[in-house]
């Protein structure tokens, strides 16, 4: 089973390789663990993170593609559908059976078809639309709806921060 | 740090209680007699057995496990709370045997869970490890054979003390402990399928659907223990509330891991059997590569009614979790039986495709719920259309649903097939115009009927118009009358104030409820609606009239 598993994330991370998605970059942290990888995501144009590098990573279970991968950013994130600790809480991450906010349609969640890039670019989309009815972290679903303009400069003082630069 | 400073504090409080009582009383048993009579002392005494009790567990926590990963961690906290708060509860089951004893069985019984959950969590995480060491089986092996020891060494006790003292305690603590040997019955198995996966170099598909037996089987023998001992508890003691929701959330993942089984045995029967063979040209159309596994395809693909190909192998594996095909999400089990030939299958359980306007197929009964038909104030409903049918599902957030399969082009199909293209086509057409005609026929029905209405009330006096036009109680004792056809009644002193029909206002509403994505039919729905609304307020005025006319 590990066998597959391994082949199938060798084989995205040719291909990832190979045709790399715009503003996206990943692969596994040391090539002797193919199931832990570091991704690195621009914050997409025309947001209120744009311009930021955000550094994740992701974590396959020993049965994927069946499975999902689970997708942590480690830097410091403020966004309604990032937890505190980081971890992303989308849709097609989960698998059709757990539900943790009780409202997903099996249409939505993980299925073999969906690999890294897609993962990435629907974590992309969603940086750039958050979606405030599943709130991962609820201070910020709050702040998006009520007040855009402070959750637009913690997003600046976080993108600088990704950027190494000092707050503004 | 925190740890450090409790165990100090208590610690320097346990020196102080025993130096106290020993420097009063001089001599070792009557300091005893003195400390096991005070409760202050007690109090600290019992502080410092609990802070023992936490050193242990970190100790042999550090002897088995090592250091624990978060995720284990957070498990353990989150498992704990509910373990104490329904140790809580069956405290008050048998509060009147209630002594030290029995909070330290109790304290026991709650530790030696822990090591059974961090247990369970270090063999599940086995398999997403990279590389397992001998220590690590070492660790393993050594702490399930004592806590199997443990678990029957007091369900022994327990059985010993309930036959020869009649029920008490005992029972609660025989009862758990089974469950807790079951648990580690369960984990040695796992821990076997890890290990001799782990071992193989090959793929070893069986493994997935060997643990979903042993779920299967490991879940019904729990259940039948949780109702086996609150048959006993109830003849016996009352309600035991405390074993409630293990015993709920047991019978959860009992019903899940059945209807797993079931649901995969007969979606993998399907593809053995129902499901062709992708034939190479099939393979070719495909780019030879199965999704799943990103692998090239040469022989042993399996074509889904979807006309999605895939590895049989792949295939089994993602049907022991799901019974879709990984593309589309068509439902392999509701879908009807495949054709030999390649017919396009209109939206069966494609995330529903609008297409399909009459008599969409069976496949998502519950999705969407009839909607109301009439307005709902109304006490004469119109009787619904029997051919109408219910509004696609509200479009999904997100992922826009694939379009249904289509055939590459018509000239490469055969007579048959053509026909029975054309078939469903035609029926569809036939059923949308039979519809329409319906609805020309209602919307004639309901101009006949407003013509008879304005002829009938141009013949009456006026006094008996202004009071059949009014439509509802609580306005006429708010002193407002409010008139709702203003052009069918013209010249009434009293009334001032047209206000818009309520029923039709209803009726639009309704249609911003379901909103539609294709809108022929959303337009079908309005007229419909309104239809209704008027034959439905001529009615209820008829019926007011003749009330008062009686």
């Amino acid at each position: 089973m590990a066998g597959s598993a391994l082949r199938r994330l060798m084989a995205e991370y040719k291909q990832l390789t190979l045709n790399p998605p715009e503003g996206i970059l990943a692969g596994p942290i040391n090539e002797e663990n193919f199931f832990e990888w570091e991704a690195l995501i621009t914050g997409p144009e025309g947001t209120c993170f744009e311009g930021g590098i955000f550094p994740a990573k992701l974590i396959f279970p020993p049965d994927y593609p069946l499975s999902p991968p689970k997708m942590q950013f480690i830097c410091e994130m403020f966004h309604p559908n990032i937890y505190a600790d980081g971890r992303v809480c989308i849709s097609i991450l989960h698998a059709p059976g757990d539900d943790p906010m009780g409202y997903e349609s099996s249409a939505e969640r993980w299925s073999p078809v969906q690999s890294v890039e897609k993962i990435l670019l629907s974590v992309v989309s969603m940086l750039a639309e958050p979606n405030d009815e599943s709130g991962a972290n609820v201070d910020a679903a709050k702040m998006w709806r009520e007040d855009r303009e402070q959750f637009n400069k913690i997003a600046e003082r976080l993108v600088r921060r990704t950027l190494g630069l000092p707050p503004p | 740090m925190k740890a450090v400073l409790a165990t100090v504090i208590s610690l320097a409080l346990t020196t102080v209680v025993i130096g106290n009582a020993y420097y009063q009383k001089k001599q070792f048993y009557p300091s005893i007699v003195y400390l096991t009579n005070s409760n202050p002392s007690m109090a600290v005494m019992y502080l410092q057995a609990f802070i023992l009790v936490l050193l242990v567990g970190k100790l042999l926590r550090k002897i088995f496990f090592g250091q624990l990963r978060p995720a284990e961690f957070e498990h353990l906290i989150e498992r704990s709370w509910y373990a104490i708060t329904e140790t809580c509860l069956a405290f008050t089951v048998f509060r009147d045997d209630f002594n030290p004893k029995f909070i330290a069985l109790f304290t026991l019984l709650l530790f030696l869970k822990a090591f059974h959950w961090l247990a369970e969590d270090r063999v599940d995480y086995m398999e997403r490890s990279p590389v397992i060491g001998w220590i690590f089986h070492v660790r393993i092996l050594t702490l399930l054979m004592l806590l199997a020891q443990a678990d029957t060494y007091f369900i022994h006790h327990a059985y010993q003390f309930t036959a020869s003292k009649g029920p008490s305690v005992q029972l609660v603590f025989g009862f758990e402990y089974s469950i807790l040997i079951i648990m580690i019955v369960n984990i040695l198995i796992k821990y076997i399928l890890h290990a001799i996966d782990s071992r193989w170099e090959a793929p070893w598909e069986s493994k997935a659907a060997v643990l979903l037996y042993t779920e299967l089987a490991i879940n019904f023998l729990k259940v039948l223990l949780y109702i086996g001992f609150v048959a006993v508890m109830v003849r016996i003691y009352t309600l035991p509330l405390f074993a409630f929701r293990p015993m709920y959330e047991t019978m959860r993942s009992f019903k899940k891991a059945y209807n797993d089984v079931v649901l995969s045995r007969r979606a993998i029967r399907n593809m053995n059997t129902l499901y062709p063979d992708a034939t190479p040209v099939e393979l070719a159309a495909a780019d030879n590569e199965c999704i799943i596994c990103r692998e090239e395809m040469h022989s042993g693909a399996k074509k889904l009614p979807c006309n999605h190909i895939f590895h049989a192998a792949c295939l089994r594996l993602w049907f022991q979790r799901q019974q879709t095909c990984p593309t589309c999400r068509l439902n392999v089990l509701r879908a009807p039986a495949p054709e030999p030939a390649a017919a396009p299958q209109p939206a069966a359980g494609v995330g529903g495709a609008p297409a399909a306007a009459p008599a969409p197929p069976a496949a998502h009964p519950a999705a969407h719920p009839a909607p109301p038909t009439g307005p709902p104030q109304g006490t004469t409903v119109p009787p619904p259309f029997p051919n109408m049918p219910p509004p696609p599902p509200i479009m999904a957030w997100g992922v826009p649903p694939p379009p249904p399969p289509r055939p590459a082009s018509l000239a490469h199909l055969t007579v048959a097939e053509l026909q029975r293209l054309e078939g469903t086509e035609r029926r569809n057409i036939e059923a949308r115009l039979q519809l329409l005609r319906e609805i020309q026929a209602m919307l004639d029905a309901s101009v006949l009927l407003m013509q008879q209405y304005s002829s009938v009330v141009n013949n009456l006096p006026i006094n008996n118009a202004s009071i059949g036009t009014q439509t509802d109680v609580s306005e006429k004792r708010e002193g407002r009358q409010v008139k709702t056809e203003p052009d069918v009644v013209p010249t009434t002193s009293t009334h001032k104030q047209p206000s818009p029909a309520p029923s039709t206002s209803n009726a639009t509403n309704e249609d911003e409820v379901y909103p539609d994505s294709s809108t022929s039919e959303s337009n079908l729905n309005s007229q419909r609606d309104k239809t209704d609304a008027n034959a439905e307020e001529l009615r209820r005025r008829r019926l007011q009239k003749f009330t008062i006319e009686k």
